[in-house]
C-alpha cells in the first residue's frame, strides 16, 4: 500500500466537547498509510480551507479524509478544495463525527470517533479518481400538449431565450374550456396569440410524437403531421398533455342529455352550467340546482373549485335554491376556503354524505337520495337541474407517450412524479418533465407553480449549452458483462442500454448524463460487472472492516 | 439458454460435510444470466456457508472464483492453482460445467450446487420459462413457433386435451398457458391454421442417441 | 465487533434524518455505525451477509418511505433483498431478525432514534436467545 493519506480533524470551533481530539489524533497517526493528522478549528471557513490547501501542498498526500460535520453540508466544498490543491476531487472521504457521534451520545465518544475516522480512512484508500467532462447539450425544448400548461410553459421558456417547439394532436392550440372564470389573472386568449406570433416558438398542430431516441441533452423525436414525418433534436422534453373529462353518475342513468331544453329537468356537466351562467340570453332559471361531486373520484381539486364558484354564481345570478352533495369539501387550493365560506353565507346548502347518492329521474324532476352524515338519516333533494360529478382521466395518448419516452405512470394513469415532494415536475427519466393536469389532481395555482418550476429546471439543464458530467462513475466492465439485460430492465432512469464496444462484443453501457447514481444496477448485476465508484463492494466492505477496531 | 436453480441448502451442506477448504466456483455464462451461479451468487453462497458452519460451531475456508464458461477446458485451466489449494470444489455451473471441471481435476471431488433444469428464456425480470426440450427433431415450423412438447404439460403433439380452462390456461396448472391455445393463436395470426390439420407422428425420442455427439463440418 | 449495529443509510432519507437527530441533540445507542449509501437499493445481500460475518450484532437498511424513493423503486428492491437475506440466513440456521429494513422520511429524526432503539432491543433479545 503506497497511499499517502492526509487526515484533517475539524472540531467545528469547539462544538464537540465530548471528543478528546488529542487522543483521536494520536490514534490515527498510527494507522498505516496516514501521512499526517492536522487538527483544525473551522475547516469550512476561508482560513480553514486555505490552510487545508497549503498543508496538502506541503505534505503531498494523494488522498484526504476530513473528520467533522456531516458530508451533507460541505462535501462539495472540500472536493473543490482538493481540486484547487491539485488532487482529484473524488479522492475524499468524510467521517461524520459531529451529527452522528458527538451530538447524539452522552459521555466520552472518542472511541466511536476513532472508529468512524478509520472507516473513512479504509474507504479513501480504495477510491479512484473520476474525470469530468463538459458534454454538449442542445438548447431546443420540445413541449408536448396544447392546453394552458403547454402554452404557459412555451411562453416562459421562449422568454428566457430557448428555442421551443410545441406539438399538439389537436387542430389548434386550446386554452379555454375550463369552467372557472378566474385564471389567476391569466388571459388565455392573449397567451395563445403570443405563442402563435412568437418567432422563437414553432407550433405543430394535428401532430403526434411517434418515436424517440437518445437521452437528456440530445433527444431525437420523430413527429408525424398529416402523413409527413419530421425529426427534431431537443435537449429537454416537457409533457403538458392535460386530461379528459367524463361524467360519473349512478349506473343505468343516462348521462347529460345535451338537447333537452333547460326548462325541463336535465342533467348537465359543469362546463354546460358555466356556459349557461355566462350566457347573456335570459333563460328560464332553474328553481333548484343540485351539485354532486367527490364521490367517484376523491382527487377533486378542480371539481371543487368549479362547484363552489358555479354554486355561488347560480345563487347570485338566478337566486336558485342550490344544494351541494359531497363526501368532503377539500379547500386546499388557494382561494377555495374563501369561496366555500362565501357560498355558505350566500345560502348554498352543503350536505355531507358518505355513500354515492342514488339518482332517479321522473316527471321532469331529478331526485337525489343519500344518507346525510350529520343528520344521521336519509335525505332527498328534488331539483330541476343536476350538475353531474366530473371525472378527470389522463388524456388519450398518455399511455403511448409513456412507453415511447420510458416515463412511468402512477396507479391512476397520470405521469408519475420522480419525487412527489422534492422533484414534482421531473419524471424518472432525466430531461423529461411533466407539468399540469397530466400529473394528476391540480388546480390553476398549482399549474402555474408547475410552469415556473419546469422553466427553472429546464433552464438550469439546457441553457448553458453544456453539462459537466462525471465520466464512468457507474461503469460496466466489458470483460465481465454477459449482456443479460438485467441492469437495462432494472434501471429506474432508463440510463442503460446494450451497445457494441471496440471488440465487437455487446455489453451494457451506462450513460454518464442520464445516470442518476442510485446503484441499483450495481447491486443486482449477477456477474458483478457493474461497480459504482465510491460505493464499490470493496469500498463498502472496507468500512465494515474498520468497525470494532478502536 | 440453460436455466438452473440453486439446490436446497441442506443438500449442498451435506455434500460438503467432510470438507474443510472449498472452492466455490461460478460460471460467467448461462447461470450468470439466470441468476443462479454467477459471481454474485458465488459470493452469497460462500458467505452463507461460512455463516452456517460457524453457527454450527465448525469452520469452513472458502475460496471464490468465476470463469467465463465452465464447460471450456482452457477457461477452467485458469483456476487450477485455486483448485490445488482446496479439498473439494463446489460448482455453480450447469451439469456440463460441473463435469468439465471434474474431468480437469480428477483427484478433487467436484460437487454440484445447482440443478440444471431446462432450456428457456426470461418471460420478464427474474422469471424464466421453459422453451425447448432438446429433442433433436425440431418441428416448430408446424406449430407456429410454439413447442407443445415442453410447453404443454402433457406433451401432446396433436391438439389440446380438451380440458383447457377459461382464458386459455392449462388444465393441470392454471398459472400456465395452454400451449395449444398459443399454437392456435399464432397460426391464426399467420393465416396458417391448415397446419393444425396435419397429423404429427409420435416423436422419435431416439433422434438424439445418448450421449449426444455432433461433429461440425471442418471450417 | 460484537454488539455493533451497522446501518446502511440512504443519502436522501435516513442519512439526513440521522443528521437531524444530531442537530436536535436526540440520543441513541453508541453502538450504531452508519454507512452512507446513495440509495437503499444499492445495498446488496452480500453487504448484509459480510457485515454479519464480520461480527455485527445487527444490520439495518434504512431507505425512503413507500412511494417517495428518489429513484422510484430503490426502497422496494431493498425490502425484497432484506427478505431474501432472511431466507438465506434461515438456510444457514441464523436468526433473520438481526437484519431489518425500515422506511423513513428525511425530516423524521425521532423515528430514526426509535428505529435505532428497536434494533438494539432486537439485537439483545437475539443474543440472549442464542
Amino acid at each position: 500500500m503506497n497511499e499517502r493519506i492526509g487526515v484533517f480533524l475539524c472540531n467545528c470551533g469547539g462544538g464537540m466537547k465530548n471528543i478528546d481530539f488529542d487522543t483521536l489524533g494520536a490514534k490515527l497517526g498510527h494507522v498505516p498509510g496516514v501521512t499526517f493528522v492536522e487538527p483544525m478549528s473551522n475547516l469550512c471557513l476561508a482560513e480553514g480551507r486555505d490552510r487545508m490547501i497549503s498543508r496538502i501542498g506541503e505534505d503531498n498526500p494523494d488522498r484526504v479524509v476530513v473528520a467533522g460535520c456531516s458530508p451533507e453540508f460541505q462535501e462539495r466544498l472540500f472536493r473543490r478544495a482538493l481540486h484547487e490543491a491539485g488532487l482529484n476531487g473524488q479522492l475524499l472521504s468524510m467521517a461524520n463525527i459531529r451529527e452522528q457521534c458527538s451530538w447524539v451520545h452522552d459521555g466520552d465518544v472518542t472511541a466511536k470517533a476513532v472508529e468512524l475516522v478509520k472507516m473513512a480512512v479504509n474507504r479513501v484508500r480504495l477510491l479512484q479518481p473520476l474525470e469530468k467532462e463538459e458534454l454538449p447539450v442542445r438548447r431546443e425544448v420540445l413541449v408536448v400538449g396544447g392546453g394552458f400548461s403547454a402554452i404557459g410553459a412555451a411562453l416562459e421558456l421562449s422568454r428566457i431565450g430557448l428555442p421551443v417547439t410545441v406539438v399538439t394532436r389537436e387542430v389548434s392550440l386550446d386554452g379555454s374550456g375550463e369552467p372557472q372564470e378566474d385564471f389567476h389573472g391569466c388571459d388565455i386568449n392573449a397567451m395563445r396569440s403570443a405563442v402563435e406570433t412568437d418567432p422563437g416558438i414553432s407550433v405543430l398542430t394535428s401532430a403526434r410524437v411517434v418515436a424517440t431516441r437518445g437521452e437528456v441533452g440530445d433527444f431525437t423525436v420523430a413527429i408525424t403531421r398529416e402523413g409527413d414525418e419530421t425529426c427534431g433534436r431537443y435537449g429537454a422534453i416537457v409533457l403538458a398533455t392535460g386530461y379528459e373529462t367524463g361524467t360519473c353518475l349512478a349506473p343505468g342513468l343516462n348521462s347529460r342529455a345535451e338537447n333537452e331544453p333547460i326548462g325541463e329537468a336535465s342533467i348537465v356537466s359543469q362546463e354546460q352550467l358555466s356556459q349557461m351562467l355566462r350566457s347573456p340570453i335570459t333563460v328560464s332559471r332553474p328553481g333548484t340546482i343540485a351539485f354532486v361531486f367527490d364521490f367517484c373520484d376523491e382527487n377533486s381539486r378542480f371539481p371543487t373549485l368549479a362547484t363552489l364558484s358555479n354554486a355561488l354564481a347560480a345563487r347570485e345570478k338566478w337566486e336558485s335554491e342550490v344544494y351541494v352533495l359531497c363526501k368532503d369539501v377539500k379547500v386546499d387550493s388557494e382561494g377555495a376556503e374563501h369561496l366555500y365560506r362565501e357560498a355558505r353565507e350566500c345560502g348554498v346548502v352543503f350536505l355531507k354524505c358518505e355513500d354515492v347518492p342514488r339518482i332517479t329521474r321522473a316527471n321532469g324532476r331529478v331526485t337525489i337520495e343519500a344518507r346525510d352524515v350529520y343528520l344521521g338519516e336519509e335525505t332527498a333533494v328534488s331539483c330541476d337541474l343536476l350538475v353531474a360529478e366530473e371525472l378527470r382521466s389522463p388524456a388519450g395518448g398518455t399511455q403511448t407517450l409513456s412507453s415511447l419516452l420510458g416515463v412511468r405512470l402512477d396507479s391512476r394513469g397520470f405521469y408519475q412524479d420522480e419525487n412527489v415532494h422534492l422533484y414534482p415536475v421531473s419524471s424518472e427519466k432525466k430531461g423529461v418533465f411533466t407539468i399540469g393536469e397530466c400529473r394528476g389532481d391540480l388546480d390553476v395555482g398549482r399549474v402555474l407553480t408547475d410552469i415556473s418550476s419546469v422553466v427553472m429546471s429546464v433552464c438550469q439543464l439546457v441553457s448553458p449549452g453544456k453539462i459537466e458530467a462525471e465520466l464512468e462513475r457507474v461503469h460496466a466492465d466489458p470483460q465481465k458483462c454477459v449482456a443479460c439485460l438485467t441492469c437495462v430492465r432494472v434501471c429506474p432512469h432508463g440510463a442503460i442500454r446494450l451497445s457494441r464496444v471496440e471488440n465487437g462484443k455487446e455489453i451494457a453501457v451506462i450513460s454518464d448524463l442520464a445516470c442518476d447514481a442510485c446503484g441499483v444496477c450495481a447491486a443486482i448485476c449477477p456477474a458483478k460487472a457493474i461497480q459504482f465508484e465510491g460505493y464499490r463492494d470493496d469500498q463498502i466492505l472496507a468500512q465494515i472492516e474498520a468497525i470494532g477496531e478502536a | 439458454m440453460i436455466i438452473a436453480e440453486r439446490k436446497p441448502m441442506e443438500e449442498i451442506e451435506q455434500s460438503l460435510e467432510a470438507y474443510k477448504k472449498v472452492l466455490v466456483a461460478g460460471c460467467g455464462t448461462c447461470v450468470t444470466v439466470c441468476w443462479a451461479g454467477g459471481e454474485r451468487e458465488v459470493g452469497i453462497l460462500a458467505s452463507q456457508l461460512r455463516l452456517g458452519r460457524g453457527a454450527g460451531g465448525g469452520e469452513i475456508v472458502t475460496l471464490e472464483a468465476t470463469v467465463e464458461r465452465q464447460c471450456e477446458r482452457e477457461m477452467v485451466a485458469e483456476i487450477s492453482d485455486k483448485v490445488a489449494e482446496v479439498d473439494a470444489v463446489l460448482s455453480l455451473a450447469c451439469g456440463s460445467g460441473v463435469q468439465t471441471m471434474a474431468e480437469m481435476f480428477e483427484d478433487k471431488p467436484v460437487l454440484p450446487a445447482v440443478n440444471t433444469t431446462f432450456i428457456g428464456m426470461p418471460e420478464k425480470e427474474g422469471l424464466w420459462v421453459e422453451m425447448c426440450g432438446a429433442c433433436g427433431d425440431c418441428f416448430l415450423d408446424r406449430t407456429g413457433g410454439v413447442c407443445p412438447m415442453v410447453r404443454c404439460a402433457k406433451g401432446l403433439l396433436n391438439g389440446p386435451c380438451g380440458g383447457t380452462r377459461k382464458g386459455g390456461m392449462c388444465e393441470i396448472d392454471p398459472e400456465k398457458d395452454c400451449a395449444w391455445v398459443l399454437v392456435y393463436r399464432r397460426l391464426d395470426k399467420q393465416g396458417r391454421l391448415d397446419l393444425m390439420r396435419q397429423y404429427l407422428v409420435p416423436k422419435n425420442y431416439r433422434a438424439v442417441k445418448r450421449p449426444g455427439r455432433i461433429q461440425a463440418a471442418k471450417a | 465487533m460484537n454488539g455493533r449495529i451497522i446501518a446502511f443509510c440512504c443519502e436522501h432519507s435516513a442519512y439526513p434524518a440521522a443528521d437531524l437527530a444530531g442537530r436536535l441533540r436526540l440520543s441513541y445507542s453508541g453502538d450504531v455505525r452508519i454507512i452512507r449509501v446513495p440509495c437503499a437499493g444499492q445495498v446488496d445481500v452480500i453487504h448484509m451477509l459480510k457485515a454479519l460475518e464480520k461480527g455485527a450484532g445487527a444490520v439495518l437498511v434504512v431507505g425512503c418511505e413507500d412511494g417517495a424513493c428518489h429513484h422510484i423503486t430503490g426502497n422496494t428492491r431493498a425490502e425484497e433483498r432484506v427478505r431474501h437475506c432472511h431466507t438465506l440466513l434461515d438456510e444457514a440456521r441464523i436468526a433473520g431478525d438481526r437484519v431489518a429494513m425500515y422506511n423513513i422520511s428525511p425530516n423524521a429524526p425521532h423515528r430514526f432514534v426509535r428505529v435505532a432503539d428497536e434494533m438494539v432491543k432486537t439485537m439483545e433479545q437475539t443474543r440472549e436467545a442464542r
